[in-house]
């Protein structure tokens, strides 16, 4: 009798912390995560666009210093600011949206899925996976620059989210328009938060 | 030379001229020059640095049907005798081909725009290629139709948003104007064939039907282009060197070709305004 009430006991006492060391999951908040992209323009200047609409999870499990990322990133939200045609023929959203370049009515999202994530003491730092783009999937290397995870102060809810950056090349993944009067080399950077489920 | 063969006029003018040229001359004793619009456009693929088949996109089907057009093309010239049933069923075939090309971008869309972006795409490239596929037996409309569609596509697809199809649509008119510019010379013994005809009439309709549903060519564009093989058709002055009929057949084919460029440059400035 005194065994078993021990054996309860110490039950009720594990259980808070296996609660804590099991993965945690954590929905993408839309409205405060983007994908961002920079490329070089006539080796003049690093134009800056941005994707409008990313969902996704991602876990971590800080016991076991593990996690996982699935993002998808709406290629067709893209913008670099020039959606207006004024005069010309077309702009150059319309242009990046188009066959020469993300090819959206075809291919209307690329996604990152994680194979790995790399802690740097309680945190994220660098998260490998392959990201899926014209219907090509490579490997690409996220680095984790920023990590917090707190109660959101407004609505109390537990958050986690941060910065990351990646680079790639687009030739690599069937883009080649233009090449090099605009950029091979792609540099990605991404805000992310997400609310655990 | 790098910088030479990465610029898009060399790109999708002076080599596809050059290529359809050099094959249109050396072929025509085998009955095989038509295959200059085929060669002119593969010299463009090659240069543009997209050919490859992994994934098969859209892009790349279009290139696989307007490479596989003029073997097609060159078989019916050598191994059949074209009848009249001919032109309709390539037309028919190639509407069939149109839907697998775009099948990627079809299905993904709602069932009744899918059907009706399906049923207009199959039924345009139908149309375009048995109307010039006819044309077969007139080396002077047939060359005259493939270097209006070929420019008429290429120009109307740049304004709709898409270098890299303007590009191949310039390609396959600069090799076909190469084709011409022999018949002008030579005069009609230079035979443009079914090869020819449906080079043309597959690439450029591809092309065209591809600049609607990945960029944003309007459909009004792809409606002038269509009557390009039918433009061609108006009455020549037979009796006159072939280097006079070719002008005038390029009068009339390119007269609808300027329409749709017209039209994709208005659709493009209405639009943004």
């Amino acid at each position: 009798m005194k065994t078993k009430k021990t054996v309860a006991c110490l039950g009720v006492a594990v259980l808070p912390l296996g609660a804590l060391a099991a993965p945690e999951i954590y929905t993408i908040d839309p409205y405060h995560t983007y994908a961002h992209f920079e490329v070089d323009h006539l080796g003049v200047s690093r134009m800056r666009g941005r994707f409008d609409r990313t969902s996704g999870r991602f876990t971590i499990d800080r016991a076991a210093k593990t996690g996982s990322v699935e993002l998808a990133i709406e290629t067709a939200s893209l913008t670099t600011g020039d959606n207006d045609k004024g005069s010309r023929p077309r702009a150059r959203d319309e242009h990046l949206r188009g066959a020469d370049f993300f090819n959206v009515a075809e291919f209307p999202r690329m996604t990152f899925k994680s194979t790995g994530v790399k802690f740097s003491g309680d945190s994220p730092a660098e998260i490998t996976g392959q990201l899926t783009l014209l219907g090509v999937s490579r490997p690409l290397t996220i680095k984790v620059t920023r990590w917090v995870c707190k109660d959101n102060p407004m609505n109390r809810r537990p958050m986690c989210g941060g910065n990351g950056a990646g680079a790639l090349k687009r030739s690599d993944f069937g883009m080649k328009y233009g090449i090099p009067a605009v950029g091979d080399e792609l540099d990605l950077f991404f805000e992310f938060e997400g609310y655990r489920d | 030379m790098k910088d030479l063969l990465a610029n898009p006029v060399v790109q999708s003018g002076v080599a596809p001229f050059a290529a359809g040229l050099a094959v249109a001359g050396l072929l025509i004793p085998l009955r095989l020059a038509g295959l200059a619009a085929g060669a002119g456009f593969l010299a463009a693929v090659w240069l543009i640095g997209n050919f490859g088949f992994a994934p098969l996109t859209a892009t790349r089907r279009i290139v696989v049907l307007a490479l596989a057009a003029p073997v097609l093309g060159a078989l019916a010239d050598l191994a059949f005798r074209p009848t009249r049933a001919t032109a309709p069923a390539l037309g028919a075939i190639f509407g069939a081909a149109a839907i697998w090309a775009f099948w990627s971008v079809l299905s993904q869309k709602d069932l009744p725009q899918g059907l009706v972006a399906a049923a207009g795409v199959a039924a345009l490239v139908a149309w375009i290629v048995a109307f010039t596929a006819s044309l077969q037996g007139d080396s002077v409309r047939a060359a005259a139709a493939g270097l209006a569609l070929g420019v008429g596509t290429g120009v109307a697809a740049v304004l709709g948003a898409s270098a890299l199809l303007g590009q191949y649509g310039l390609a396959l008119g600069s090799a076909c104007g190469a084709f011409l510019l022999l018949v002008m010379v030579l005069g009609r013994r230079v035979a443009a064939g079914t090869t020819l005809a449906l080079s043309a009439s597959v690439a450029a309709s591809l092309l065209g039907a591809g600049a609607l549903l990945l960029a944003q060519l309007p459909w009004t564009a792809l409606a002038a282009l269509a009557l390009v093989p039918v433009a061609v058709r108006l009455p020549l002055p037979e009796k006159s060197p072939a280097w006079l009929q070719a002008i005038v057949a390029s009068i009339y084919s390119l007269a609808p070709a300027g329409a749709a460029c017209f039209l994709a440059w208005q659709a493009g400035r209405g639009a943004g305004a």
